[in-house]
């Protein structure tokens, strides 16, 4: 058998049955007065529910760090000694590298790069032409085959073309002129 | 996860890094080629097409007609390989990528008598042209060029 105070607060919340709540509701000696005050406790209970929600934490990872910071001061030894502050401690490292430092990590570093890089190839010397051409560092024609052959080097301006020029060399008639 | 992030990071900034020899999987071509004075040029072959004005005014003929070539793809950049005709013969022996190309041996041969043997360097930007012996009225000349 419920008491009385058990069938308000169920139909307060309204889990009483059909049944039940016809049974209750005729068993109020004042319906509108009982209404009213139905209505007052459920706004009264939306508002604390409002209210007493825990207040997010701005910087959860900085509290962290100054909280453990504090222990190892106040404690005089390191925080490693106790397992479970080492173990705190492993996380709070841990943790410090998230993806998104990590990612800022290694763009600000490589924009550090890149702007040393420039300076140093931006210093550097313009190279020297003949680098990008075709250098000839030998040439060697048989002096028994060609006694009179000499060889000279040179570049077009046009096409950066390097021609081995080779004079002296036997003529041959045209039939070596074959595929 | 990280590390594979450190990875990527580093693989990105790769490209700025300096001096990277010349890239594995590059054509070089080698031709023998036949010039001559004639009335009526035939157009030279399509691998001679941008050098023909200049072999024209260096050499001073107007046909250049290819009797032998050889395209080879370098990957280790230490291949070797031949370009010839009836009569002539151009090995080349490739021993290492250079930073902007690679260094080649290349000998020229007659039936199986050597001409000329010579070292080069051959640039990604700079053709070799080998101005070889007399042949009838035109001029045997050998080229290599990196595609």
């Amino acid at each position: 058998m419920k008491t009385f105070e058990e069938k308000w607060t169920a139909w307060v919340d309204g889990r009483l049955n059909e049944a039940e709540r016809t049974e209750f509701e005729a068993s109020l000696q004042d319906r509108a007065v009982a209404e009213a005050e139905k209505r007052q406790t459920l706004k009264l209970g939306a508002l604390l529910k409002e209210q007493l929600q825990p207040r997010p934490m701005g910087n959860e990872e900085f509290f962290h760090h100054q909280l453990l910071a504090r222990i190892e001061a106040e404690s005089g030894e390191p925080a490693a000694a106790s397992t479970t502050t080492a173990g705190v401690l492993a996380q709070a490292r841990e943790s410090w590298w998230t993806i998104r430092r990590l990612l800022w990590t290694g763009a600000t570093s490589l924009a550090v790069f890149t702007v040393c890089a420039w300076f140093v190839m931006r210093e550097k010397p313009a190279p020297d032409q003949s680098q990008y051409l075709t250098q000839i560092l030998n040439a060697k024609v048989d002096p028994n085959v060609s006694p009179y052959a000499t060889v000279s080097i040179f570049q077009t301006n046009q096409d950066r073309v390097t021609v081995l020029w080779v004079d002296g060399l036997k003529s041959l008639p045209p039939e070596y002129a074959a595929k | 996860m990280r590390l594979r992030l450190l990875v990527a990071l580093l693989a990105l900034s790769s490209p700025l890094l300096p001096g990277a020899p010349a890239r594995a999987g590059e054509n070089v071509w080698s031709g023998l080629v036949v010039a001559t004075n004639v009335t009526n040029p035939k157009p030279p072959p399509p691998p001679m097409h941008r050098l023909t004005r200049t072999l024209e005014h260096t050499f001073g003929y107007n046909q250049f007609e290819l009797i032998g070539q050889s395209r080879k793809t370098l990957e280790s950049g230490e291949e070797n390989w031949l370009a010839a005709s009836k009569h002539f013969s151009l090995h080349v022996d490739a021993q290492g990528a250079m930073p902007d190309g690679y260094r080649l041996k290349l000998e020229l041969f007659q039936d199986r008598e050597i001409l000329l043997e010579t070292d080069a360097t051959l640039s990604k930007s700079s053709p070799l042209v080998i101005k070889g012996p007399q042949i009838g009225s035109g001029q045997l000349l050998l080229l290599l060029v990196v595609q």
